[in-house]
Formats: C-alpha cells, sequence, structure tokens
C-alpha cells in the first residue's frame, strides 16, 4: 500500500475525472473517502471536506449517480491497475470538441439527455463517446421509468426495456473489438450487458474496467451485484488495488458473510479512519450479527457527524426497532423526514415507527411509499409482510414475502416469513417447505430449525423424530432463548428415552443457571430430574452419590423457593411432596435413596 | 354468446394494432349507414367467411401474442380466396387495409377513425333492415367487440395514444420487406458477442416461440413470429403483442390440458421459454407459473416443480379456480384466500413422484384446511384424490397417517382398503351434492375399480352376523361404470350446459386454416367443395374433451374388468370402442393402454407374429409418448416368446430389463413389480430350478398379500401349483391350486379359474391313473370355458389335458373311437405351431405318435415322430433365433 498521501492524489485526481465524466455517484464516494484519510497531513481541502461532511453514500441504487453536479475539467485515462499510480492531470486538449463536450455536459447537468447526446454526435474523442453513450443510456431509462407507468396494462406491467440498449450494446461491442474503448465505456458496455440480460459478459467486461480504472466505484458495486455466489467471487480475475478490499468487504457483507466482511473494514478503517461510509458498514454488518448496542453506537455516532444521513439509517430503524426504542425511533424518523421524505429509506423508517407503535395500517402506507419509489427494495418488501402478518391478511403477506423472494432468492428471512404464515394458517407441513429452504439459506440459524421443528412437532404433524432432528440442529446453532434444549428434552421424555431427555434436561438447567433465568421451564426440568435418578443410579453408583445429590438438593430448595415465592400454584403439591422426601433423605445422607420421591 | 362475450371483454381490452386492423376488417364486413360506397363481395358466402373468420380471430386462444399484419393477411387471403383462383377483390381489400392502416399517422387520425367506427352500430331501435344494409348488432359478439374498444381508446391517455401510435408505425412496417438496418447484420456477425453463450441464447429468443408437439393432430400447433426490428423514433425494440386476458388464459388451459394428456411429448425446453417469455410480457398472469409447474410435473422435475407449485400458489392464494366447480363467491372485504387447493395440488405432485407418505400428509392437511374454511368442492376433490392415492400406492398401514375422522369412531383401525371404500363413498357423495358432475362419474370409476378388485366386507365385525358372501361382486361393478357414463347424457341435457367453449371452436377454425395454408396440396384438393373450406373442418364439439376423457375411461375399465372375468371378446370389443371413439379425447397412455390390450389379444388368440407387427405400428404412433405401457407390452410378448420357444437367456435378459422399469420406491408400481417377479419365477420354472421359483413366488406372495393385492394371488397360487407339479410334488400342487381356486371364485376371476381346474385336472392325472375319471370330469367342466374364451395355449393344454384323461381311462379304447383323441391332439399341435411352443407341441406330437402306433398308422406315426423330434431339437438349439430380440432389446 502507498502512503496516504498517494491515497490523497489518487483520489483527488478520479474525483475530478469521474465528475467530468458525470459519473456523480462514484465521484460523491470518493470524495467521502478523500476526507475520510486520516490526518496525518493535515490539508486545507481535506478539512474543509471534513467541516462539511456530505452524506456517505454505498450506492444501492444504480440511478443514483445519475442526479448530481460536478465539475467540468478534462483528464486522461489514468494507467490500468497501478497501485501507486497516481494519475497526472493531463490538461485539456484545445479542440473544437473540446467546447461542444462543456456545451453537451452542461445539457447532461441539467439532465436534457438526448440533447447532450445530439451535440456529441460528431464526436471522436473516447471521452466524448462515453459521455454521449452514458446520455442516450440514461434518456433510455428515463423513457423506461415512465413507460412503465405507462404500459400498466390489466396483466401487470410488462418487463419495459431500455429502448437504447440494442445500439449501445452494438456500438460498444465494436468499440471494444477494435481496442479503442476506455474503462468508462467498459462500464457502461458492462452495465448495459448486464441489462441485457448477458451476465457473465457483463462480469468481464466490468473486471476489464475495474482492473484498468480502479476509482470507479460504481463499477465495483455493478460488480458486486453480480456476485450472487462466493463461486462467481472468486472466479473473477481482479488485479491488486486497495479498492479491490472495498468490493470484496462489500461482496462478502452481501453474502452474508459478515465477520470477513468485518475483518476487511477493519483494516481498511486503518487507512480511511474517518470514513463514515465504512463506519456504516461495520455498523451494518455488526447489527446483522445481532451485535445490537456495538452497532446502535456507531450509527449514533454517525448521525452525530452526519445529521443529514439517509443512506444506512434504514438498518439503524430496524435496530432500534428490535430493541424497542420508541423514542429515538421517532426522532430518527422525524430527522430523515425533515431530510428527504421521498427516499425508500425515510418511507422505510416512518414505516418502522408506526409498526414498533402497533399502527399496521399506517406503517403499510409507508412501506408502500417506499416500494413505489423503488420496486426492488427488498427489506421492504418482507417488512410489509411482517405488518401484513399483524393485521391477520395472509394472502397479503403472501404476496408481499413471495415479491421480496423473487427480487433475490437468496433472502432468508422472507423465506421464514412465508413460513410462518403458512403456520399461522395451520399449515405446518405446508410451512415445511419454506422452512426448509430458509434453514438451507442460513443453517447457522437456530430459530430457522427451531421453527421448522415446530412443524414438526404440531399436533396434525406428530413426527416427533423430524423435530428432534431439527431441535438438535438448533440447539447446536447457539440457540439463544434456549427452546430447543427444553424441547429436545420434552419430546424425548415423550418417546419414553428417559436417559437423553435427563441429559437435555440437566444441559437445559445448566444453561439457565449460567443465564441466571427462571421460570417454568426450570421447575419442569426439575422435577424430571429426580424421577430418572433411578436408572441413572444403577447404572453408575458413584454418580448418585454425595456430589450429584447435593446439586439435586440444591435445585429442590429452588423450586421450594420458587413455588412459594413465583407461586407456580400447580407444582405446589408436587414440590411439598418432593420436599418430604428431602427431609427424610436428610437423615439418610450420604447414601440417599431417591426411589422414594417419584415426582 | 352473452356469456361469452361478458367473460371475454369484461377487463377494458388493451388496444393493440392487431385490434385496429381487426375494427377496420369489420368495417368491411359491416359498412356504416352513410358510407359512400358498399364493398363489392363476390357473393354471399364470401361475405359469410368474413364474418366467421372476424368471430374466430376475436375469440380464438391459439397463442398467446397477436398474429403480424403478414401472417393476418395470409390468413385472410386464404379465407377470402376459399379454394378459388386469384380475387382481384381480396387482393384490393387487403392493400386497402393496408393503406388505411398506415394512413393513421397522427393521433388525430386515430380519433377520427374511433369516431367513424361509431357509424357501424346500428342504433338498437331502428331496425329497419332495407336495402341489404348490414348493420352490427350492439349486443353481438363482433358488436362488443367493436363497443370495448371504442370504450377503450376513449379512456385512453395521450401517452397511451401515442405509445399506439407507434406501435401501429412497428406493425405495419413489419410486413415491409425493406425494412431492416445494414447494422443489423454488423451486429448479429459480432465476433465477440457470438463467443459468449449469452448471446446464443439472445438469438435463441426470436425463434424459441417455435413450440411443436408431435402428439396427433389436435396438438400439432406451431406459431412462429416474425421479429423485425423496428426503432421508428425511440428505438421501439422487438414488438410483440399480447392478447386479451381472456384469450390467454384460453391458450394457458389449452396447454395445460395438452401437457396433462400428452406428458412426455412436449418438448420441455420450448415450451418453458415460451412459458417464461409470457411471464414476462404479463407478470401478473400467475396462471403461467401454474403451467411452468405442469411441465416441470410431466418432465419429472422435482424440484422444479416444487417451487413454482408453491410460487404460483403464493401469488394466486389459490383465487384462480383451476379446479372448476370450485365456486365460493368472492367474499367481499378481505380476501381470505384459499390455500387449501395449494395442499391439494401439492398432494397430487407428490402422489404422482411416488411419494405416498408426503402426499398422504398433505392431502389430509388439504382435508382439515377445507374444512375449516368450509370449501366442500375442494374437500371433495382432496377426498378423491386421496382415493386415488390410496388404490395406486401400496400402503400397508395407514395408521397415524390419516385423521381420526375416518376411523369409525369405535376405535377399530380400518385396513387401508375399507378405509378407501370409506373415502370413496364419502366423497362421491360430496360430488353428487354438490353437482360435481364429472367428479362422481371419476368416482364412480374408482368404485368400480374397488368393487372389480376387492371383496365388500362389511365394516363392522360385531353384532348380528349376517351369513358373508365373500365373493366380489360383478353387478356392483357393471352399476357404476354404468352410472359413470350417464356423465354424458347429463352433458346432453340443458341442464349442465357448457359454461363456455372457451373458443375452443374458434382455435381450432384457425389451426385448421392455417394447416390450409401451410400444405398447399389439400387447398388445391379442396377446390372443389366451398364448403368444406368454409367450415375448415371443424365442428364446434357439444362435449368438452375432459368429460369425453372420462367417459371413455370407462370402456377402458369395462376392458380391463373383462379381462379379470375372463371374456376375451369383450375385452377387444370395449378397447376397439375406445380406440376408435375417444381416441382424440384420450389422453396418449390411456390410448396407449388400449393399443396394448388389443395387441395382447391379438397375441394369444393369433400368435407372436401378428402381434409384433401390430406393435411394431403402436410404437410408431406412440414414438413420442412417454411409452410404459407399450414398452411394457413389448417386454411381456418377448418373454412370453422366448420361453415359449425355450430361450432361457432371453427371457431372463428381458425379465431383468422389466424389473428395472418399475420404480424403486416401495409400495410404488406395484403391478409392474408384481409382474417382473411373476416373470422371474416362471423363467427359473422353465429352467428347472424349482426351488429358487418356488422362493420367489412364495415372497411375491407375502408381499402381494401384505398390499391387499388377492387378485393377483390368485395368479401367483396358481404358479406355485405348475412349480409343484412340474417338479413331481403333485400332492402339495393340489393344495396350492385349490388356494387359488378359491381365490379364483372368490374374485369371479372365471377363465384363471378354468385354467386352475385343468391343472387340479392335470395335477390328479400326475398322481395315477386311479384319478384318472375325476380329472376327466374336472377337464371336462373346464371345457366350455376353454374353449370359448381361451387362448391358444390354454386351449391346447386344455386339449391334451382331454386326450390325457381319455388314452389314461382303461375304459376308453384308442381303436374304438380315434378321432376322439386325434381330432384334440390335432387342434392342439396347430395351435402350439402357431405359438412356437416347442415344449407343449413335442408333449402333442409325442402323443399323437403313441395314438398312431396304437392304431398300427405307420406313416402318420412316423410324421408325428419326426415333428416330435423337430420340436424336441428346437427345444434344445434355442439360441439360433434371438439376434434379433437381442438387437430389439
Amino acid at each position: 500500500m502507498g502512503s496516504k498521501e498517494s491515497y490523497r492524489n489518487e483520489l483527488r485526481s478520479a474525483i475530478r475525472q469521474l465528475g467530468d465524466r458525470c459519473l456523480y455517484s462514484a465521484s460523491k464516494w470518493a470524495g467521502e473517502l478523500l476526507v475520510g484519510i486520516d490526518q496525518d497531513q493535515p490539508r486545507s481541502s481535506a478539512i474543509a471536506g471534513k467541516a462539511t461532511p456530505s452524506s456517505s453514500a454505498r450506492p444501492h441504487h444504480q440511478q443514483e449517480h445519475l442526479h448530481r453536479d460536478g465539475s467540468s475539467f478534462r483528464r486522461s485515462r489514468s494507467r490500468p491497475g497501478g497501485i501507486a499510480s497516481t494519475p497526472s492531470p493531463v490538461e485539456d486538449e484545445i479542440d473544437d470538441g473540446a467546447d461542444y463536450y462543456l456545451l453537451a455536459k452542461s445539457y447532461f447537468d441539467c439532465k436534457e439527455y438526448r440533447r447532450a447526446a445530439h451535440v456529441l454526435r460528431t464526436q471522436t474523442s473516447k471521452k466524448s463517446i462515453f459521455l454521449r453513450c452514458y446520455a442516450l443510456y440514461l434518456a433510455g431509462e428515463k423513457r423506461k421509468e415512465e413507460e412503465m407507468i405507462e404500459l400498466e396494462g390489466p396483466l401487470g406491467r410488462s418487463e419495459v426495456c431500455n429502448g437504447e440498449l440494442t445500439h449501445l450494446e452494438r456500438e460498444l461491442s465494436a468499440l471494444r473489438r477494435s481496442g479503442a474503448i476506455d474503462a468508462f465505456c467498459l462500464y457502461l458496455y458492462g452495465i448495459v450487458l448486464r441489462d441485457k440480460g448477458c451476465e457473465s459478459l457483463a462480469c468481464s467486461v466490468l473486471v476489464e474496467s475495474v482492473n484498468s480504472y480502479p476509482w470507479n466505484w460504481s463499477a465495483w458495486s455493478e460488480l458486486q451485484g453480480l456476485c450472487t455466489t462466493l463461486d462467481i467471487l472468486r472466479s473473477l480475475n481482479l488485479k491488486n488495488h486497495w479498492m479491490k478490499d472495498f468490493f470484496l468487504a462489500n461482496a462478502y457483507q452481501e453474502l452474508k458473510m459478515y465477520n470477513e466482511a468485518l475483518a476487511k473494514y477493519e483494516y481498511l478503517l486503518g487507512i480511511f479512519r474517518f470514513s463514515d461510509y465504512i463506519q456504516a458498514q461495520i455498523a451494518t454488518a455488526k447489527y446483522s450479527l445481532r451485535d445490537f448496542d456495538e452497532a446502535e453506537i456507531i450509527f449514533e455516532e454517525l448521525l452525530r457527524i452526519d445529521p443529514y444521513r439517509v443512506d444506512s439509517m434504514d438498518i439503524y430503524s430496524n435496530l432500534l426497532y428490535a430493541k424497542e426504542s420508541f423514542s429515538s425511533l421517532s426522532c430518527l424518523a422525524h430527522r430523515v423526514f425533515l431530510t428527504d421524505k421521498y427516499r425508500p429509506e425515510s418511507c422505510c423508517i416512518i414505516a418502522n415507527y408506526y409498526s414498533l407503535k402497533g399502527l399496521h395500517e399506517k406503517s403499510v402506507v409507508y412501506f408502500r411509499r417506499a416500494l413505489k419509489l423503488n420496486r426492488k427494495y427488498l427489506s421492504a418488501w418482507t417488512l410489509m409482510g411482517h405488518e401484513y402478518v399483524e393485521m391477520k391478511n395472509t394472502p397479503a403477506a403472501i404476496d408481499a414475502y413471495r415479491r421480496a423472494v423473487d427480487i433475490n432468492p437468496r433472502d432468508y428471512r422472507a423465506w421464514y416469513g412465508l413460513g410462518q404464515t403458512y403456520e399461522m394458517m395451520n399449515m405446518p407441513f405446508y410451512a415445511l417447505y419454506y422452512f426448509r429452504r430458509s434453514a438451507f439459506l442460513q443453517p447457522t440459524d437456530a430459530r430457522l430449525w427451531i421453527a421448522m421443528g415446530q412443524c414438526y412437532e404440531s399436533v396434525p404433524l406428530q413426527m416427533l423424530e423430524e423435530a428432534i432432528k431439527c431441535y438438535a440442529r438448533a440447539a447446536n446453532c447457539n440457540d439463544r432463548e434456549g427452546i430447543a434444549l427444553h424441547q429436545l428434552a420434552k419430546l424425548h421424555s415423550i418417546l419414553g428415552r428417559s436417559e437423553q431427555a435427563a441429559f437435555y434436561y440437566k444441559k437445559d438447567l445448566e444453561r439457565m443457571e449460567a443465564e441466571d433465568r427462571q421460570g417454568p421451564n426450570m421447575i419442569e426440568a426439575c422435577f424430571f430430574l429426580p424421577g430418572t435418578a433411578k436408572p441413572r443410579r444403577g447404572l453408575k453408583r458413584q454418580r448418585c452419590t454425595a456430589h450429584g445429590s447435593w446439586i439435586i438438593l440444591a435445585r429442590f430448595l429452588l423450586i421450594f423457593y420458587m413455588v412459594y415465592t413465583l407461586s407456580y400454584l400447580q407444582e405446589k403439591e408436587t414440590a411439598k411432596s418432593l420436599l418430604r422426601g428431602l427431609k427424610m433423605a436428610q437423615s439418610g445422607f450420604p447414601s440417599v435413596e431417591f426411589e422414594h420421591f417419584g415426582p | 354468446m352473452a356469456g361469452a362475450s361478458k367473460e371475454g371483454f369484461s377487463g377494458i381490452v388493451n388496444l393493440t394494432p392487431h385490434k385496429i386492423a381487426l375494427c377496420h376488417l369489420i368495417q368491411y364486413f359491416a359498412p356504416a349507414a352513410h358510407s359512400s360506397l358498399p364493398i363489392p363481395f363476390k357473393s354471399v358466402s364470401q361475405h359469410n367467411r368474413l364474418g366467421l373468420f372476424l368471430f374466430s380471430l376475436t375469440r380464438a386462444c391459439n397463442d398467446f401474442v397477436e398474429p403480424s399484419l403478414d401472417e393476418l393477411i395470409t390468413q385472410f387471403k386464404a379465407v377470402g380466396v376459399g379454394g378459388f383462383e386469384y380475387d382481384w377483390f381480396v387482393d384490393w381489400l387487403i392493400e386497402d387495409l393496408t393503406s388505411r392502416l398506415s394512413a393513421l399517422s397522427s393521433p388525430d387520425d386515430l380519433y377520427n377513425f374511433f369516431e367513424k367506427l361509431r357509424g357501424i352500430l346500428s342504433p338498437a331501435e331502428v331496425t329497419n333492415m332495407e336495402d341489404e344494409q348490414c348493420f352490427l348488432d350492439p349486443s353481438s359478439h363482433l358488436g362488443v367487440f367493436i363497443r370495448c374498444c371504442i370504450l377503450a381508446f376513449s379512456i385512453l391517455t395521450f401517452e397511451g395514444v401515442c405509445h399506439l401510435l407507434s406501435n401501429m408505425a412497428a406493425y405495419c412496417n413489419s410486413t415491409d420487406p425493406m425494412y431492416g438496418l445494414p447494422e443489423e447484420d454488423a451486429f448479429n456477425t459480432d465476433p465477440v458477442l457470438q463467443e459468449s453463450h449469452e448471446y446464443h441464447e439472445l438469438n435463441r429468443a426470436s425463434d424459441k416461440y417455435i413450440h411443436d408437439f408431435e402428439a396427433g393432430s389436435s396438438a400439432g400447433e406451431s406459431s412462429s413470429f416474425h421479429i423485425q426490428a423496428g426503432r421508428p423514433l425511440y428505438g421501439v425494440p422487438d414488438k410483440l403483442f399480447l392478447r386479451s386476458k381472456w384469450q390467454i388464459q384460453g391458450y394457458l388451459n389449452e396447454q395445460a390440458d395438452l401437457l396433462e394428456r400428452h406428458a412426455g411429448s412436449f418438448r420441455f425446453n420450448t415450451f418453458e421459454a415460451t412459458l417464461k417469455h409470457l411471464q414476462k410480457m404479463a407478470p401478473d398472469m400467475h396462471h403461467v407459473k401454474y403451467l411452468r409447474y405442469l411441465n416441470n410435473l410431466y418432465n419429472d422435475d422435482y424440484l422444479s416443480a416444487l417451487d413454482n407449485l408453491h410460487c404460483y400458489f403464493d401469488y394466486s392464494a389459490g383465487m384462480e379456480g383451476i379446479f372448476t366447480g370450485s365456486s365460493a363467491p368472492p367474499v367481499s372485504g378481505i380476501q381470505v384466500g384459499r390455500y387449501e387447493s395449494a395442499l391439494l395440488c401439492l398432494g397430487i405432485m407428490h402422489t404422482r413422484f411416488g411419494h405416498s407418505k408426503q402426499a398422504l400428509e398433505a392431502l389430509t392437511e388439504a382435508v382439515r384446511i377445507s374444512q375449516q374454511n368450509n370449501d366442500d368442492s375442494c374437500l371433495t376433490y382432496t377426498l378423491a384424490a386421496m382415493c386415488d392415492l390410496l388404490s395406486k400406492i401400496g400402503i400397508c398401514s395407514t395408521s397415524g397417517i390419516i385423521g381420526s375422522q375416518y376411523s369409525l369412531g369405535l376405535g377399530t383401525p380400518l385396513s387401508t382398503q375399507q378405509q378407501l371404500l370409506v373415502l370413496l363413498k364419502r366423497s362421491l357423495k360430496r360430488a353428487e351434492s354438490l353437482k360435481l358432475t364429472c367428479l362422481v362419474a371419476f368416482n364412480r370409476l374408482a368404485l368400480a375399480g374397488f368393487y372389480l378388485k376387492h371383496v365388500n366386507r362389511p365394516l363392522l365385525s360385531f353384532g348380528p352376523k349376517a351369513s358373508i358372501k365373500l365373493r366380489t361382486n360383478p353387478t356392483h361393478v357393471c352399476k357404476e361404470l354404468r352410472l359413470s357414463s350417464y356423465l354424458l347424457s347429463e352433458f346432453g341435457s340443458d341442464g349442465l350446459s357448457l359454461p363456455n367453449d372457451g373458443g375452443t371452436f374458434s382455435t381450432a377454425w384457425l389451426k385448421n386454416l392455417e394447416k390450409l395454408i401451410n400444405s398447399p396440396t389439400s387447398f388445391n384438393g379442396k377446390r372443389t367443395n366451398d364448403y368444406d373450406t368454409f367450415h375448415f373442418t371443424s365442428q364446434p364439439n357439444p362435449i368438452p374433451g375432459s368429460v369425453l376423457q372420462l367417459a371413455g375411461a370407462s370402456y377402458l375399465l369395462r376392458a380391463t374388468s373383462w379381462e379379470l372375468y375372463g371374456s376375451a371378446p369383450l375385452v377387444r370389443s370395449n378397447a376397439l370402442i375406445y380406440a376408435t371413439c375417444f381416441a382424440d379425447s384420450a389422453s396418449s397412455s390411456e390410448l396407449s393402454l388400449a393399443y396394448c390390450k388389443l395387441i395382447q389379444h391379438l397375441a394369444v388368440f393369433k400368435g407372436y407374429k401378428e402381434a409384433f407387427i401390430a406393435l411394431k405400428l403402436a410404437e410408431e404412433k406412440f414414438s413420442s409418448v412417454s411409452k410404459s405401457h407399450i414398452h411394457l407390452l413389448k417386454f411381456q410378448l418377448l418373454h412370453e416368446r422366448a420361453l415359449h420357444r425355450g430361450q432361457l437367456k432371453l427371457a431372463q435378459q428381458v425379465c431383468d430389463e422389466l424389473g428395472i422399469l418399475a420404480s424403486s420406491i416401495t409400495g410404488v408400481d406395484l403391478e409392474l413389480k408384481t409382474e417382473a417377479s411373476i416373470r422371474l419365477a416362471r423363467t427359473l420354472l422353465a429352467a428347472n430350478q424349482f426351488s429358487q421359483a418356488a422362493a420367489v413366488a412364495c415372497s411375491l406372495f407375502c408381499e402381494c398379500y401384505k398390499f391387499n393385492l388377492h387378485v393377483e394371488n390368485a395368479t401367483i397360487l396358481l404358479l406355485l401349483a405348475e412349480i409343484h407339479k412340474k417338479s413331481g410334488n403333485a400332492v402339495l400342487g393340489l393344495s396350492y391350486a385349490l388356494a387359488s381356486l378359491s381365490f379364483c371364485r372368490t374374485f369371479n376371476l372365471d377363465l384363471l379359474e378354468a385354467s386352475t381346474t385343468l391343472t387340479i385336472a392335470e395335477l390328479w392325472l400326475s398322481l395315477g391313473r386311479s384319478h384318472a375319471k375325476r380329472a376327466s370330469n374336472l377337464v371336462h367342466q373346464t371345457l366350455p370355458m376353454i374353449l370359448g374364451h381361451g387362448g391358444l395355449e390354454l386351449r391346447a393344454r386344455a386339449n391334451i389335458a382331454f386326450v390325457k384323461c381319455h388314452l389314461c381311462d382303461p375304459s376308453f379304447s384308442v381303436s374304438d373311437d380315434a378321432e376322439m383323441v386325434l381330432d384334440p391332439l390335432r387342434q392342439a399341435a396347430e395351435d402350439l405351431e402357431t405359438l412356437e411352443f416347442h415344449e407343449m407341441a413335442a408333449e402333442a406330437f409325442y402323443l399323437a405318435a403313441v395314438v398312431y402306433d396304437a392304431l398300427g398308422r405307420a406313416e402318420e406315426r412316423e410324421a408325428a415322430a419326426a415333428s416330435f423330434k423337430n420340436h424336441i431339437v428346437a427345444l434344445e438349439n434355442p439360441g439360433s433365433g434371438s439376434e434379433d430380440e437381442q438387437r430389439n432389446l
């Protein structure tokens, strides 16, 4: 890795080049990164940047980079793959084309894309070609968005495609063949190919692009979007560059490899210490790892530094929802509402707030709005499904979950939601399919295995053996709520396997003791354990002597305590009789005879 | 028609260029009252043809996208010319149409056009029909179509008009051969793209709609679209326009029907691509996912089928009503969802894949949810599906599988069979009360099948014991079969008039038209008869295909039942009825079954030579179909012949092949497995490995007993008797034969009973001369049945046994009445030579030689002895003729 100054220089020129080509989103991302570099050599620009922090962006949506303004410098193309290769600024060539370019760029900035393309129709410089193609692409995208609304027929909106794609593909592929294509046009070509459905070719074109010009974050994130599996990611032939680390971290995060992602981010944080983007990503990963407290601290800090931030704030709202922080969530909702109410994230945050308040109808309204703004907003579909479930509108809930699954078939939450909905409708056998799908995607999540176990265990199915297998999986997956152990013990005792049942009851007790918890489960376990003492003692006599019986004795006392303090009335009588037996046993100690007091 | 139009155009029509072209054509058909010049139709029939053509175009469901202008013109020409020579009028009309269409170049033109279109609808009150003016009745089909178009246009936004206009340009340009950009070629030869695999997929998109089936005439549809790149202003890509929702639904239903009937003959990938394309064009048409499920199901792709099934029901919530008759009115307010049908489908899917346990779980849950949601019709269908499952897949115990609601409430667990009967009766009762006619017929057939193979025992085994006759009751079978055929007559009566023919007539009409266009020879051939081309050989069928299929199934079941009861002529006639009358609506697997029965009949009565010729024809006919029946039949015939010829190695090989055909899951394909085991035992018997043969037969008997296959048990017991007879243990053989006899009597298996009786006679004979009288009596008993209905082999066996009895009888003297034994022997030898059954033929000739010897007719004795020797030699050197069979395998 080069020195921090070289990073700065790279980023500075990249920002200018990207901005000059109207790739504003990538330029914004680079800018945020630039001011995020550790201040060992303070520079006026960096400090100025720090004073007015712009919102850091993880470009969620590909069209985002369309709507920002930029500078009008002209830079030469950087040399490919240079790790320390700081692209040196090259003066604008003085030709007629430059003026046209300036005009085209102004048109572009005013969102008159077709006009911009028209102005550049005779220009042959690489930059002009890129801007012309890019403008055409965006014009097509704009038209596509309009047509999507116009063409909504009785059979749903048919998939409108960008009308410029064919034309662009033809031109760009010809350029690529003749070798006269630069990294930016390659990036555009990659997008065009992806839109046309040629994903593997798009992947290789984008790899070419980032290898020759690594500072274009948009290209990286497009590439990330194409890496739907780890295999694809591993098969990419990427040159080493520090931008690759950002890409990998992001890709790991999207592939749910949170620990790997965190490691990468921690490493990057060493260089870009003040990067909001990295912080937000770390917080998101921590949230996904259910490390709520740490994530919350980071999010709070982010908001303090950058009060007008909307990106990643939906994750923060999810976190607050999970922690049931009513007032914080309402504050957040208020804040984003004032910043930009027509962002999908904002709508989602507001919806989350209403959901937390139990106002599900209102919540659905805001989720709908979020989805109107971005039809592919995955988590909004899933969350809306949850709301419909609360409203007992199961078909709508199923529809919402299903749409989430269709957008991303690897979204285990939506699969789980589908399963839960069907289970709620008393269709455990049908629900099993969905739980199976979700457990397949997230095999380490105990909740999914427990849900599956509950289906098998349910009254209509009564497939206890299968249920036991599921609970055993859950117990191995760090089951926080401790349902699995208890159920395992119970099922084993139902099936008459007292040996295993005792084992699991004991484990459950140990867990509860370790977590300092009490409850009816504990009483059940305590009642069961002495009952099995007899057969166990027969097998291994020494186990039931002094030490073991002291433990049991202590438990009896605990039961006694609980029965009389917490008034578990139905257990009272049993406890009393046990206690009587205990008294008798005390006289004969240490050779306790437990067979007198069965539960 | 009112109903049809209500259903057809209830949603507002989305205006497409094709519809505008139709509107133009309708204008020619029924010009506006104040039209300046009349359209010079050549004849009234030409005018009518145009009307019929337009009617068909607005209703046909032969595709989901609308035809291009080119296709429309081709069709129109065919209709207009109608077999006659060049017609200037049609050409003029086409030219006029294209020029009028391309004249629509501004939004205002469209407004004016629709303004004018109003003129052709006659005002409802004015009905003066003077001066041959043809008014369009506003409530007629075409009238409604025009009104819908006008309405759709009037609510169109300006953006919509703009789209329509650019679509019109693309539509008109598609006929222009000069259209097409030079860069198009440059694009196509792009080497970078062509390297990539995806590019080929892209290219395939243009011809992926060409899907064709090879499943007979009704399925022979092929549709291709000419895709032209047209980029008039903003680069409109290849334009294809969806038909109206109702037409797409009709198309999908038709495809589903074809899929179910001709499973396996569909090209999986092409159809899948078509469906994917349709799904892209109409994402809210969830029915497409159901079709994808069906396609996966019939191509045995379990995982995809499961995914698509769940996907379909997640989106549709079971509200699309695939099961006709599920007619719960939509509850106003909150949509409830009818997920019980999802469970029903899931159960059916598992049944098809042979997952009996999962299927039962799913169906049980379906029953529960149907009850919970008061969905009676779904409940009825579920019960029927459950019966189907129980009768198809062997399940030894039902404990813990079906909910307690089906036990008798007395704690007595029901056997699977009893449970099946209870379910069948309940399902039938429900279906009757809900007036689900097809289901009633289906249930009756299932009941007939049940009565055929199961003794109807009382469910409760306590209380005053009436004398119980433990026999099946053929009259029950007959009754159910007869009742199931009432389905047809019910469809004839007006009580159950068809809901809607769904445009099938129009679809068929257009398809025939297409065929006519594609094959000019038939076009010329039909020249003489104007009437034929007018009808395009299509008649509207008053009975839907599914009903006909059910009605046909009853004939097939009749054939099967007669097969069991042992009446060969009735089997043959019923199979013939099925193959001739119901072939059009039959599924390929059922039709092939009928063919199998006919071929089997041939083999048994005419020998193998004829049977194999027929088999070859059948194989050709069902070449594309998953030909399990035909396949099985071929193995059966090969095995039988190999056994007769003494080619034991070949027989063993065929046996092994047969075993592979069956699924590996226990309880599935039981009949096939039984068949394979029986044949194995017979092969071992022929190889004189008696103990092994007996072991196979015994274990098979246990298996069949476990799964309640008692009819098969009769055969197995007889086989055991044969094994012991051949091994020389006649006493043991007798006990098996008697057991078999009682099974035969219980299930009324008359022919098998005769065969068993014959075996008993043979067993008695082998016990010594003293039992000849008894044996002779038994043989005489069986003769009427065997000579009436038995095949060549059985008849020969009876003849030989008859002769043997006489020869053993001390009171019979050959010299007194030689013809008494010689005639049956001649008959037997002839039959056995046809069958190439060397072993028995040798026996017949041996006996003949002995008789001739006793008579002192030396010459004939030598001839018989020579024949005997030939057969023995052939039996001992069986390998010669087996090459072609080896190749056949």
